[in-house]
Order: structure tokens, then sequence, then C-alpha cells
């Protein structure tokens, strides 16, 4: 799998800070487990965090909270000698593929996935739930070979991971593993590729605002 | 260490070692005394009231005694790992806030064998992401700060400068820019 659409400088420091809501980070953890370049990318910024950190003037800690410390590390029971494996989030019931047969990426398997709905101009939708935030609103789209959607802006920005299938728009062809960002200047229209459908995953930033394109789609389909 | 007596990179990790290792106090001491008055600072900057601040730097420290055999220093420098530990338990006390739910520990991929390579790669990439923090003009000093700090949107932070959005999308692309030719050695 080649990768050729990444995420954004912006978006990455905005990770790395911790600062990306609840949905578009998860779309770009989506991205991070498929991705090296990616990845070492954001260690770049998690080290400005690191930089930030010590150029910090000092804000006094109260005068007993040392000794607090040590009192809690020595109600601690032992810590792990060795650095843990890698935990399993899978929920025991949680799908592990999707239609056409594209496993579930690793990184949504603690999500509660929503059945499809059939929203229309050859488009299925499922809600995805995430367990940190309730409010937040992530929505996997399927889309025909072929389809068309029409022209398009976005009110936030607009994370899309591509999980199976391929687009194509004015910007480029968005294949698996390829993470597109559309912010609000943008107008596109993305067209499947003939070969087959498209799945993706798709957050907008700001979940009241959902007057983008995926959003006037799957609006009213979502409880808000 | 330093002639002024703060702990340099190294002097950090060797003691994160030591904690780990022999369970060493006097190397936590140092540590505590080293970072927990700068997570408090970094944690009130990013908009936790006081209380909040240092109750969430305790608990920081906290997990880097419990936690002190998972830093590789591979991976990160000793203050990178830090924060991203007190990124994580911040979002992760925000979630508990905004949502009775609890939050995940989002621990990184497992990456490939550690080497000497990657120790001196990851300690050379610390370095130049210092150096690169310090050309930065004001301006993008000030955007990156925000974009760190705050957890608002470029039109957000727009309207509280009063500058126009393109404006500021351009100085955090500038800065980011910036910082990109400069971690990559291309300047
Ligand atoms: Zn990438
Ligand atoms: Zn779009």
């Amino acid at each position: 799998m080649t990768i050729r659409h990444h995420a954004t400088d912006e978006t990455l420091m905005r990770y790395a800070a911790g600062q990306l809501p609840a949905g578009p980070a998860r779309v770009l953890a989506v991205h991070l487990a498929g991705c090296p370049c990616c990845r070492s990318r954001l260690g770049e910024f998690e080290a400005v965090g690191g930089a930030l950190l010590e150029a910090m003037p000092p804000a006094p800690m109260a005068p007993d909270a040392f000794a607090a410390a040590l009192r809690a590390i020595d109600a601690q029971p032992q810590p792990l000698a060795t650095a843990p494996l890698a935990r399993a989030r899978t929920k025991p019931d949680a799908p592990v593929t999707l239609p056409g047969g594209a496993p579930l990426p690793a990184a949504l398997r603690d999500c509660e996935i929503g059945p499809w709905r059939w929203i229309g101009l050859g488009v299925r939708a499922s809600t995805v739930r995430l367990p940190e935030d309730r409010q937040a609103r992530l929505t996997l789209l399927r889309v025909g070979p072929g389809r068309k959607l029409p022209e398009h802006g976005h009110v936030g920005t607009e994370f899309t991971q591509v999980i199976s299938g391929s687009f194509s728009d004015g910007y480029g062809r968005y294949g698996p593993g390829d993470l597109s960002e559309m912010d609000q200047e943008i107008e596109h229209q993305p067209i499947v590729d003939p070969e087959g459908e498209c799945i993706c995953l798709a957050a907008l930033e700001g979940s009241m605002r959902l007057n983008g394109f995926f959003g006037r789609l799957v609006q009213p389909f979502v409880r808000l | 260490m330093k002639d002024d007596g703060v702990p340099d990179g190294a002097e950090l990790a060797r003691l994160i070692d030591k904690v780990a290792t022999e369970r060493d106090r006097q190397a936590y001491a140092r540590l505590y005394s080293y970072f927990a008055p700068r997570l408090n600072a970094f944690l009130r900057k990013s908009g936790l009231p006081p209380n909040t601040s240092e109750e969430i730097a305790q608990e920081v420290m906290l997990s880097v005694w419990r936690k002190a055999s998972y830093f590789d220093p591979t991976r990160a420098g000793a203050a990178t790992w830090i924060f991203t530990i007190a990124r994580n338990l911040r979002i992760d006390h925000l979630r508990r806030i905004r949502t009775a739910a609890a939050g995940e520990d989002e621990q990184g991929e497992v990456e490939t064998a550690p080497s000497g390579e990657t120790l001196l790669l990851t300690a050379e990439r610390e370095a130049r992401v210092r150096e690169a923090l310090k050309t930065l003009s004001d301006e993008q000093a000030t955007v990156l700060r925000l974009s760190f700090f705050s957890e608002k949107a470029h039109s957000e932070i727009a309207r509280e400068l009063g500058l126009p959005l393109g404006t500021v999308k351009s100085r955090v692309r500038l800065a980011l820019g910036r910082l990109r030719v400069l971690l990559e050695g291309q300047s």
C-alpha cells in the first residue's frame, strides 16, 4: 500500500498537542496506524511539546506535594518490571470485517459501529460512536463504483481516510491508507473510481456544524 | 549535566532509567523537582485551573514512577515522553468532565527493536526541534504556541487576535513550513 496523501503539519501538530477533537483524532489514528511517515512526523511535533515543556517557567507545586507523591507511591502495587504487550482493545462482539471484506481498522475496534443506512446517491453510511467521547460523530461511508458526488464546500475541515477502494477529486486520487483533509475554503467533487465500491471514514471538525456535503447527507440520520 | 545544575536530556534519561531499574528515590526526587513545576505551568497554560493543573502534574509524576520501565529513549527524549503522558492525562481529564465515560490511555504503536542508531536519531531529532524553535519569528512562535496550548480552531484564533482567518492560516503554515524545512535539514 503506497500512501500518497498524508496529514497536514497543522493537523499532526494539533494531534501531538492533544488539541484535535475526538472525531478527527480517530480518523488520524487510523491513518497513523498505516503510515510510518506520519508517525515519524508526529514524533517531531511531540518533541516540540517536550521542548515547550522544558522551556516553561516553573510554577511551584504545593510544599507537601512531593511527600504526597512518595506516600502515593508506597500505597501503589509494585509496578510492572517489563514493558507491556500491546493491549487488545477489541470488543468481543465488534465486527472484524467491513462489507466487501476489508478489515475494520484496529484503531476503531473499541468503537460502536452502527447499522448501514442507505442515504441516496449510491451512498450508505454507518455512524461510529467513540467510547471516549459520546458526542463525537464519525461516519463510515460506502459509495458505489463510479458514483459522482455533487460539488461541495465544507464549513469545518473534513477529514476522510480511505479504507478500501478509491476516489478522485480535483486534488488527486485517494486510495487505501490515504487521508484527505479538505478545509472550508476548498470545493471539491469526489468521484469513486469505477473498479469498485469505496469505503472511507469521515469526520468533520465542529460536531454541530454538519453542513458540509457529508453533513447534509448524514444529518437527517444523526440525532444532534 | 550542564554547569547550571539543570539536567540535560541525557541526564534526565539516566534518571528515568535509575527509577525503572533500581526504584531510586533520589533520582525520582530530581525528576520531580525538575518536571513537576514545569508540568504545572504547562497544564495551566493549556487552560486548566491552578488546582487541577497541580493535580494532573502530580498524576503525571506518579505515572513517571509507575511507567519508568516503558520509557524508551530510542523513541522519544525524556521531556517528550513526559509531555505525552501529560497530554494523555489532560485529554482523559477533559473527557471525564465532558462525559461520564472513562478515557483511554492512547499508547502508540509498538515499534521496531531499539538500536543504537535509533537512539542517536532520536537524540538528534530532539536537538533539531529545539534549534528550529529558536529560529521562528515572534509571530510564528505565537501561532505555534496558540495551536499547542489552545484547542481553538484557527477561525476562533483569528477572531481572538483580530486578524483575518487567512492571515492566521498563513502564519501557521509559515511557522510549520519553516519548522519542517529546519527539521529536514534543508536550509
Ligand atoms: Zn501519512
Ligand atoms: Zn468533501
